[in-house]
């Protein structure tokens, strides 16, 4: 065993290795800003979501450059990409198809930033709840635009409060104030599932390689590595999946908010 | 605010409100956003339904040239049988022409055997009558000297014919009942 024999690390020092990207993001490659008393400074994070946008972007326009009418596989992958994307649009409307370049946008950055965040030292961008909440935001903004945009603000506010409603003048305004913290729990919701899923991905396969720190390699822990390293492998290759499903997820149901938005008064 | 969360959440996992990154999340995705529908989607909608368009012509094309090829074919066969009817016609046609030839070739060939036959026929009827006559004049000469030798006179010629003539009809029919076995013998 000799070189491989490894330092029992005590619980402090594990919980840092689990949780160090986290940590210690704030501090790495910071370039300090300050726009008046909010700090914009760009660090590890904001890299990362510079690195990912700028992937985002060049992987589709690249696509859009070199079409030619007899497609190369690259071209193949955009143009499925921009069909999947344009199959997000009217879920519930044909009228809400005019929301999908939104939508495909979010499901490709999303989807980007979810997998440059598996690429070890890097910086999980979708696992910020700062980040996913205020894309969330972005999402209950538009549903809430489109809503009152399309119905005109009386019909929007009259649609919270299902017709057909017994003992009206104590169920109106009770099912209204749960329409609307429907409303406001859409956005929170969405924001915190793509959040939790990414970080808990990130955060099992730190912990299964903890393991080997926790036990070492001597005795019993010898045999550590041989069962948490498949495991991590193995639930590496599930975040992948995890990635594009939660991008999905993430996309598709901006598209229904903000379609059931605009349909309210129809169903 | 923000010390008092980072004291919350000395680990960053529960990092809200992260200013830097909603700031720059913002910029960033509103720019991504710009960008994409602006200058990557057209692009890409615009080859997509040119391939479109271009695959519902090529079916179009192919239908039509399919629909062609087949009244093609339909009017190839069509001549084909026209000219294999057209063949056979002919064939029949040149069968027949070449059967009444021969029937006229042979009818005409009957014919002239028959006319010759009948010729030689006649000649031959001719020949035996002027033979005949020959030898019959002949004859008489040579009873006339014969008798006139014999009788060493002359006879009236009425008398002399007469005579000739009886003793003609005698020898003839003498002939006839005698010369029909060596007719028949000579042939």
């Amino acid at each position: 065993m000799g070189l491989l024999t490894l330092a029992q690390v005590s619980q402090d020092e594990l919980r840092h290795e689990i949780l160090h990207t986290w940590e210690t993001a704030r501090e790495t490659w910071h370039i300090p800003i300050h726009l008046g008393p909010i700090d914009i400074s760009i660090d590890k994070s904001v890299w990362f979501l510079f690195i990912g946008t700028a992937l985002t972007f060049l992987i589709l326009f690249v696509g859009s450059r070199i079409l030619s009418t007899r497609p190369g596989a690259y071209q193949v992958i955009v143009e499925e990409l921009y069909g999947f994307g344009r199959s997000f649009g009217g879920q519930v409307g044909e009228e809400g198809k005019k929301w999908f370049p939104y939508t495909l946008s979010l499901f490709v950055f999303i989807l980007v930033l979810n997998l440059i965040g598996l690429i070890p030292t890097s910086y999980p961008v979708t696992a910020n709840i700062s980040f996913t909440i205020v894309l969330a935001l972005m999402t209950f903004i538009l549903t809430q635009y489109e809503g009152f945009r399309r119905n005109g603000p009386v019909r929007y506010l009259k649609s919270f409060a299902p017709p057909g409603l017994p003992a009206k003048p104590l169920m109106v305004p009770l099912m209204t104030f749960l329409e609307i913290l429907q409303e406001f729990t859409k956005p929170l919701t969405l924001g915190l599932r793509l959040y939790a899923n990414i970080l808990a991905g990130h955060l099992i396969i730190f912990v299964f390689l903890g393991l080997i720190l926790y036990f070492g390699l001597s005795g019993v822990g010898a045999i550590v590595p041989l069962v948490s390293v498949p495991l991590a492998v193995v639930f590496y290759a599930f975040e992948i999946f995890v990635a594009v499903l939660q991008a999905y997820i993430f996309a598709i149901l901006t598209q229904v908010y903000i379609e059931q938005a605009m349909f309210r008064e129809d169903h | 605010m923000v010390e008092m969360v980072a004291q919350l959440d000395p680990t960053g996992i529960f990092d809200i409100p992260n200013t830097r990154l909603i700031f720059w999340e913002v910029v960033a995705f509103l720019i991504l956003l710009f960008l994409l529908i602006r200058y990557v989607f057209p692009p890409i909608r615009k080859q997509i339904q040119d391939r479109q368009r271009a695959i519902e012509e090529s079916i179009d094309e192919a239908e039509r040239t399919r629909r062609e090829a087949h009244e093609l074919l339909a009017e190839y066969r069509r001549q084909i049988d026209e000219a294999r009817g057209e063949a056979r016609q002919i064939l029949d046609e040149s069968r027949k022409q070449g059967e009444a030839q021969r029937e006229r070739a042979k009818k005409e060939a009957r014919e002239e055997a028959d006319k010759i036959i009948e010729r030689a026929r006649n000649e031959i009827g001719r020949e035996r009558e002027a033979a005949l006559r020959g030898v019959r004049q002949e004859v008489a000469d040579m009873v006339v000297v014969a008798s006139e030798r014999v009788l060493k006179r002359s006879i009236e010629r009425d008398d002399h014919d007469r005579l000739i003539s009886d003793a003609l009809d005698s020898l003839e029919s003498d002939v006839a009942t005698s010369g029909v076995g060596d007719g028949r013998g000579g042939r």
